[in-house]
This record gives structure tokens, sequence and C-alpha cells, in this order.
């Protein structure tokens, strides 16, 4: 398989150094989830992954073109973010056409494309509801559909189900995954929930405490029986989490 | 709502017993000091039926609209500024406390020497005095636009304009409203009291004239009709403009 993101010792310092090390690649298509305690920079390195900040050292390839915070790239990244952060004052369609716009898309295309991926998500017939009148999960799917709709090279994901209760959860992590069978994008996906990793990645990166590096890779291939992997994590990451806590190295 | 709790009975009722109260201080003073509610009602309908009613509230509101009509386009501009650049910001928030500050009367008397006794007086006034007003909503709102929205647009690549069209003026708008509502009624109380110096026509000029011919009771009318007209204006104007435009509530 073609590699479509490569992490190349990408570290950042923020008064304190929360980022150390850290190097992986990701292959086109795959869905890796980044684990980690929390504070442990998993949301930073999203973040410099997608351009929104600066890296303190190393890089970040996307198809081979480095991408570098401020500075125009040709790539295109989708982000579904903690919040939905959609515009209230738009429809959902609307809301979605909007980030056609800058692809060029003529504006009936643009509308058809957004209908297509809300459909995509299950928000067929809620097309012209505003963000107000559905609920968090329905805005949450909105948000993947738009990230969806400019058919992004990487697709990040920063714990998007962390303000959901525990059923709408279990239904987005079936979507998601039902989603990404069905397009075949390339997803990075950070959460703190272990299950929630272990049921929908095809990689598992669990990050050390901060300052972080990787502590372990492992490929979810159903090799390593399921309650056990998750046994694993659980162990690995009350370890690091204690580790943090007491700032011991 | 029922139709009895639209009547506002307990409302109904103190007002009943405030008008049966004003009815017994006007025997016992007389109608010089407080002329009673049938000769008030009187007069309105002798204001009305002459048209007299429409000349004087003409007079004022077309200096209102000029007077508060160059102030919203000021405080635009001021905010289009502010939006662009901090510095910006940071000096239009300071002339707006300095003119928050500064008294009606300083301007009326300023306008009688600038402008003699012309209709600019009062037109100038009502500028000074809303300006601010309407200003520092407006910076209130630009500050308030949620930065992770705009981030947002970022991700997307939206252009400049794109993302101010978007997401900068839908989130800055009921600011806006909300400053010319307010600065609508303060417009109206001060371009009356600048209408007693100098020029002979408009609400506040017609209220002095009946109290200089000891038509106390014209002068209640005349307060009627800006009362009419302040409510008039929230109503028909500014509430319908804000429920028309945030309609995605």
């Amino acid at each position: 398989m073609a590699v479509k993101l490569v992490v190349e010792d990408v570290g950042k310092d923020y008064l304190i150094p929360i980022i150390d090390r850290v190097s992986f690649s990701v292959d086109a298509g795959e869905f890796l989830c980044l684990l980690g305690p929390n504070g442990c920079g998993k949301t930073t390195l999203l973040r410099i992954i997608g351009g929104l900040e600066p890296a303190t050292r190393g890089a970040v390839g996307i198809d081979g073109e480095l991408i570098v915070a401020g500075r125009p790239h040709q790539r295109r990244i989708g982000v579904v973010f903690q919040e939905d952060r959609l515009l209230p004052w738009m429809t959902l369609e609307d809301n979605v056409a909007l980030v056609l716009k800058p692809l060029g898309m003529p504006a009936t295309e643009r509308l058809a494309t957004a209908r297509r991926y809300l459909g995509l998500v299950g928000l067929a017939g809620f097309e012209t509801y505003y963000p107000g009148r559905v609920s968090g999960g329905m805005r949450q799917r909105a948000a993947i559909a738009r990230a969806l709709a400019i058919e992004p090279d990487v697709l990040l994901m920063d714990e998007p189900f962390g303000a959901l209760d525990a059923q709408n959860r279990r239904i987005m992590q079936r979507e998601v995954r039902r989603i990404w069978r069905e397009t075949g994008r390339t997803i990075l996906f950070v959460t703190h929930a272990i299950e929630e990793a272990v049921e929908i990645g095809t990689t598992l990166v669990m990050l050390s405490a901060r300052p972080s590096r990787i502590r372990e890779l492992i490929r979810n291939d159903g090799r390593v029986e399921r309650l056990k992997l998750i046994d694993d994590l659980n162990t690995m990451i009350m370890e690091e989490v204690e580790r943090q806590q007491g700032g011991a190295p | 709502m029922t139709w009895v709790a639209r009547l506002r009975l307990p409302t109904l009722a103190v007002v009943a017993l405030i008008v049966a109260v004003w009815t017994a201080v006007s025997w016992r003073y007389g109608a010089y000091v407080l002329p009673s509610p049938w000769s008030v009602i009187v007069g309105f309908v002798e204001v009305v039926r002459t048209g007299e009613i429409w000349t004087h509230t003409a007079a004022s509101l077309s200096r209102i609209v000029i007077g508060f009509g160059a102030a919203v386009v000021t405080a635009l501009v001021a905010a289009l500024l502010g939006f662009v650049s901090r510095t910006a910001r940071g000096i239009v928030r300071d002339l707006t406390a300095v003119l928050n500050a500064t008294s009606v009367f300083v301007w009326i008397v300023i306008s009688i020497i600038w402008f003699g006794l012309s209709h600019w007086a009062p037109i100038f006034t009502t500028f000074m005095i809303t300006l601010p007003v309407v200003a520092s909503n407006l910076i209130e709102g630009v500050e308030s636009v949620d930065r992770r929205l705009l981030e947002m647009g970022d991700v997307y690549r939206l252009s400049g304009r794109e993302k101010f069209r978007a997401i900068v003026v839908p989130s800055t708008l009921p600011y806006l409203i909300a400053g010319m509502k307010v600065g609508f009624g303060l417009a109206l109380k001060v371009s009356v009291v600048a209408e007693i110096f100098g020029v002979t026509s408009g609400i506040g000029y017609i209220m002095n004239y009946s109290r200089e011919i000891l038509a106390t009771q014209m002068v209640f009318v005349w307060a009627v009709v800006m009362i009419l007209v302040m409510m008039l204006t929230d109503a028909l104007v500014f509430d319908a403009l804000s429920r028309r435009l945030m309609r995605w509530r």
C-alpha cells in the first residue's frame, strides 16, 4: 500500500516540552487511532499534522508534500474537531456547501455534493435544518459530512464524540467505521477511550506521558485477541498516567 | 398564551388606578399643573385631525434618521477598522469611552455655537450621542467572533472575504441590531431636547411651544406621541428585523 502520511521526528515545546519526538507513517486507507493519557499532546500532534500549529522540530508530509502551519499547500485535509464548529446561522447543507467554494465548484454542484455527503452520514431529510434544531450527535455527523465532502487526502478527527452520551457514542463509532469502509479515506482518530480505539482502528499508536514519544505501535489485525489487547492497553495507559502525574522519568 | 393573559390584566389594573389618581389630582390642582386625562385624549384627537402630528413627527424623525444614520455608518467603518487592526480597535474603544462620558448638554451647546439656530444642531447632537453606543456594541460584536469558527474557515481554506461574509458578519449582526435599538431610543430622547433651541418644527419644539402658551395638555399629548413613536419603531422595525435575521435561533 502507498504511504499517505509521514510524521518524522515531530516535537513541540510550549513553555515546557509537550511532544519529545514522534515518528510514524500511515498507509492510504488506514484508520489510525492516537491513544494516550490526557494532556500528553494528542490534540497538539493532530493540529501539527493538520497544519494548524507549527512544530518545534521535525516534519509532516502528505503524499510527499510538506505540511507547514501558515504555508499554503495543495493537499486536502479535513478536520472534525471536538466541537462541531458548524455555523449556527446556516442550514446543514449550506454549512457543507460552504467549504466546497474554495475548490472552485459551481453552486448547483456544491449543493448536490453537500446533500450526497449528508446522506452518507445518515442525515438525509435534515439538509435544510439549522444546527440548533438537531441533536449533538447529528451536528457531529454534519461536521463529518463537511470534512468528507472536500474528499480529503487525510481526515483528522479529534475526540469527535467526547461530548456525546455513551449510547450515541457507540452508534457514532459504528457509523464512522461504516463511512470509513464506504469511502476508503485515510483517517487519524484521536481518543483517550481504549475500547473505542480497539473497536474502530486498524493501527493503534499509544503515546507516552509528557513529553511524549511513541510507547507502542500496534497493528489491530485481530492476531491479538480483542479483550487481551484492551487489557494490555489499559495497563499501559495507567502506567503513563501515573508517570505523568508523578513527573518521574 | 390565552387571550386573558395577553390582556395583561395586572398591568391594566395599575394603569386604571394611575388614571383615577391622575383625575383626582387634576381636579384638585387645576388643568395648568395637571390636565385631566380626558383633555389629553381630546388634544390627541385634535392633532391627528389637523395632521399636526405628522408634520412634527416627520420633522423629528427626519433629523434622527440623518444624525443616527450617519452615526451607524461611521460606527460600521470604525468596527471594520477594528476588525482589521488591533491598534485601531484600541483607539475606537478609547474614543467611545470618552464620548460615552460626555453629556448631551455639551453637544447641544457646542452645536448651537457651531451651527447656529438651525436643524443641524439636533442632527449633530444626535450623531455625537448615538455614535459611541452603536460603535461600542459593534466593537464588542467583532471581538466576540468565535475564533474556533475562524479556524474552521482556515482549515477549509475559505478566503478572507468568504470568512468575513460567512462568519464575521453573521456573528456581529445581533450586536449591531442591539446597538441600533438602544441608539435609536437614545436618538429620539436626545434630538427632541436639542429641538427646544432654534428650530420651528419637531416634537421638541412643539412641546416647548405648548408650554409657553400655557397649553399643558398639549405637552402631555406630544409626550404620548413620542412614546408611541418609540414603541412602534421598536416593534415594527427592530424586533421584526432581529426576528427575521435570527430565524436560525
